[in-house]
């Protein structure tokens, strides 16, 4: 895929300002676009929901890459991603092997109970291979490894207790340093933000749970604009403080008041839920979400 | 490999030559993870298939963690079953929970369920035809990931091909509006927060309203301008599709929507028909069985009605093939989905096809598209969203409504305030299913049968019929155990099955 003059000049005079880029940055950007293909990335789908690629797909930003199309067009080579490739069975499989260097995004955790065949990944020559071969295979040769959402990361809700197949984060199953997007789903800002990085080559400051400390330092309640709001004794009181019927902001890292969720248009709290917290690591936890009649 | 298919007795034809077995494993642009084999062989002149059988290969035991949690939880954790259809699962939990507290949930309440679960209906079949199903027809840009892709069988001319997929890159704009829609009201999708039992969460205020007018003043056009001409472009070129993928003929639906405060009067009717009949029956939740004999789960628990099921996992077991148990009504499959819905309701007038449910599914997404214009029109701004309401100390109580891909219930047992079990039928266990006791194949595994394969490398004519279902399979193999003092053993070491891939 060669990058047009139009593509590149859209990033040069769109994206430097709202990157925050340098002019050594933007030369590399450019570089990177004018060598023709993006970095190839293998987003393999485990033990999940697929929430995580359905919220990226609803990107809307002011800041390139603007929208999920210019992702895929432009900013990278999805070699593999089972929801969206047009080649099935083996021909997809072997679309994965690309022979080269690769950035690899898991989503959904890796079940290890059954010997791991409570997921398959593919059938190729007659062989089964369970997603956990494959895990441990791709992360081996990844230069990166992105996992995008909970399940990935730490188990999510499929590992919470009893954690009945078995499922573990692609960190410990593999030994390697993940870089975790958390969220339950992840904002698709946050997954953009760590493949812009990674496409240009810029280091990124993880946390102690392996999550970009960019993105998840701030506490939820630190911004949420009903923080000095009475507190709200039922639901059906927007508006309202929702600590006593259970709202985790206190102890949740992410920016969701600010970035809010679907192009802005609301997030959790502010359509007078409580936040659940799940961006934390130990999501969903043991608790109830909510503190009725408990 | 042969020894998974259920028929590996009967391979070897009368002439002694085993036949061939083509297995397409992932399929992908699906949800979830499946994997679908398929004999072929020429009757007459034409190779095509004679027998499929269709695998679920992903477990996850949702049920399980659910037990012993707050009966609230169930709400934001079912919808996590599917990132696709969450906010089926959230207005099923909600139902259920509604139903075990006798809560009556104002009218601004359910029609906002409505508005975020119509929105998520669109999303979800418009990110259906163009993202995942339109590329077994269309041939996509030169990159991945629409390359490799399989050249057999595509035969649109050059500009058919170029509108189309100057659509499917419109769509993903449209799927997007879509969901913001949603989250107006739904907070966030997916995963909405706002759906709890006795109401929804946020206020209702003229100012949400005109924002979801405005995204629905944009997506009515593009089902009615764009996607339903799209579809007769393509019957131009693939009109044989009207003729393939019949499948069992016998269709379901719980219906969805309700407009009014009994749950009386549905948008889409709650009915059955039994050999695509326009006679459209009753449906009695107690004609719902589960079979097991073909799925990997102890035989002393057969055909158990969902409410009294045992789930106990067990490997090896000779002729088993699938995580998915075989739902049937009375002891038929049963398809379920727009098709379904939009023929019980009297809506579609075709008949049952590959072509015919791509059809169905998007005179529905207009139709819903419609009601919601309605429904807006009816909010009460500032008026009542929530109905307060407690965790009964004891309760069973169930919730029926429709997933994008189908039926859906869930049932619920409350026991000390806690879940003491929880169950979920879900649609694409219906269509996914495979054989139950009397070996009839499930609709998805009928509906192969007679599909032509042009080149067996590249077997396209069975993904459009596999994908004419809109498969989600998070969803089908989820579900674990409904019934008391079930317990789940979680076996350990390989299964025959993986030891003797071939």
């Amino acid at each position: 895929m060669q990058v047009s003059r139009r593509q590149f000049l859209r990033y040069c005079t769109g994206s430097a300002a709202a990157l925050g880029l340098s002019g050594i940055q933007l030369k590399t950007l450019a570089d990177v676009l004018a060598r023709g293909d993006g970095p190839n990335v293998i987003w393999l789908v485990g033990s999940g929901c697929s929430g995580c690629s359905v919220s990226f797909m609803n990107l809307i930003s002011e800041q390139s890459p603007h929208e999920i199309g210019e992702v895929l067009i432009d900013l990278i080579n999805l070699a593999y991603h089972p929801t969206i490739m047009a080649a099935a069975g083996e021909t997809a499989a072997e679309a994965a092997q690309v022979g080269g260097e690769y950035i690899l995004a898991v989503e959904g955790g890796v079940p290890t109970a059954f010997g791991g065949a409570a997921c398959w990944a593919w059938t190729v020559d007659g062989e089964e291979a369970t997603f956990q071969q494959v895990v441990e295979e791709f992360a081996a040769g990844a230069s990166h490894i992105m996992c995008v959402g909970e399940c990935s990361a730490w188990g999510g809700i499929p590992a919470a207790p009893p954690n009945p197949t078995g499922v573990v984060g692609v960190s410990q199953l593999t030994g390697r340093t993940t870089i975790n997007v958390a969220g339950c789903p992840p904002h698709p800002d946050w997954i953009a933000w760590v493949l812009v990085r990674l496409l240009l080559g810029q280091p990124i400051t993880l946390d102690e749970y392996g999550r970009p400390s960019a993105l998840f330092t701030k506490k939820v309640h630190s911004t949420c604009p009903m923080k000095y709001q009475p507190q709200a004794q039922q639901f059906g009181q927007e508006g309202h403080c929702f600590e006593d019927l259970g709202c985790r902001g206190k102890y949740t890292y992410a920016d969701c008041p600010d970035r809010q969720f679907n192009g802005g248009v609301n997030w959790c709290a502010r359509a007078g839920s409580p936040c659940i917290g799940c961006a934390n690591p130990d999501f969903p936890g043991t608790e109830a979400f909510f503190k009725v009649d408990a | 490999m042969a020894s998974r298919t259920a028929s590996n007795k009967k391979l070897t034809t009368h002439l002694g030559v085993t036949p061939k077995v083509i297995t397409i494993d992932p399929v992908t642009r699906i949800e979830g993870h499946l994997k679908i084999q398929v004999e072929i062989d020429h009757v007459g002149a034409q190779q095509q298939v004679v027998d499929a059988w269709s695998t679920g290969t992903l477990f996850r035991g949702f049920e399980l963690l659910l037990n012993g949690r707050h009966p609230w939880d169930a709400i934001p954790i079912t919808q996590r079953i599917c990132g696709v259809c969450p906010v089926s699962h959230a207005m099923a939990a909600s139902m259920a929970l509604d139903a075990a507290a006798g809560v009556a949930v104002p009218d601004n309440g359910r029609l906002m369920r409505n508005i975020v679960l119509g929105a998520n209906f669109i999303q979800s079949h418009l990110l259906h035809f163009y993202h995942l199903a339109a590329m077994d027809f269309v041939e996509g840009p030169n990159m991945a990931p629409w390359k490799p892709d399989w050249s057999t069988d595509k035969r649109l001319d050059a500009a058919t091909n170029e509108t189309l997929v100057e659509h499917y890159v419109q769509a993903l704009e449209m799927r997007r509006k879509a969901h913001e829609l949603g989250a107006v009201f739904g907070a966030k999708l997916p995963h909405p927060a706002s759906y709890v039992p006795g109401g929804f969460t946020p206020d209702v205020t003229a100012a949400r309203i005109a924002a979801c007018q405005s995204y629905l003043s944009e997506l009515i056009p593009f089902i009615d301008a764009v996607w339903l001409p799209d579809l007769m472009l393509l019957a131009g070129f693939y009109g044989d599709y009207f003729e393939i993928g019949r499948g069992v003929g016998n269709l379901l639906a719980f219906g969805v929507f309700d407009l009014d405060a009994t749950g009386g009067d549905k948008l889409l009717r709650r009915g059955q028909v039994r050999n695509a009949s326009a006679q459209v029956q009753p449906v009695d939740p107690d004609a719902i069985t589960e079979h097991i004999t073909h799925s990997w789960y102890a035989d002393t628990v057969n055909k158990r009605p969902p409410a009294n099921g045992v789930t106990s996992p067990q490997y090896p077991k000779d002729d088993a093939y699938s995580w998915m148990k075989a739902p049937r009504y009375v002891k038929y499959p049963y398809e379920v989905g727009p098709l379904a819905r939009m023929w019980i309701n009297g809506d579609y007038e075709g008949g049952i096809s590959v072509l015919d449910r791509h059809l169905a599914r998007a005179q529905e997404a207009a139709k819903i598209a419609q009601a919601m214009a309605g429904w807006l029109g009816q909010l009460e701004v500032g008026g009542e969203v929530y109905a307060p309401n407690t965790v009964p100390q004891s309760a069973t109580a169930f919730g029926l409504t429709e997933a994008p891909r189908g039926a859906l219930g869930h049932w619920i047992s409350i026991d000390d305030k806690k879940i003491a079990s929880y169950q979920v039928v879900t649609p694409t266990c219906w269509n996914a299913s495979p054989r139950c006791m009397l070996g009839l194949r499930g609709p998805i595994e009928e509906a192969l049968i007679g599909t032509p394969v042009t080149n067996a490398e590249e077997p396209i004519e069975v993904l459009r019929v596999v994908h004419s279902f809109d498969p989600c399979l998070a969803c089908a193999v989820h579900v674990m155990r409904p019934g008391e003092g079930a317990a789940v053993e979680v076996l350990t070491g390989q299964p025959a099955w993986a030891a003797s891939a071939r």
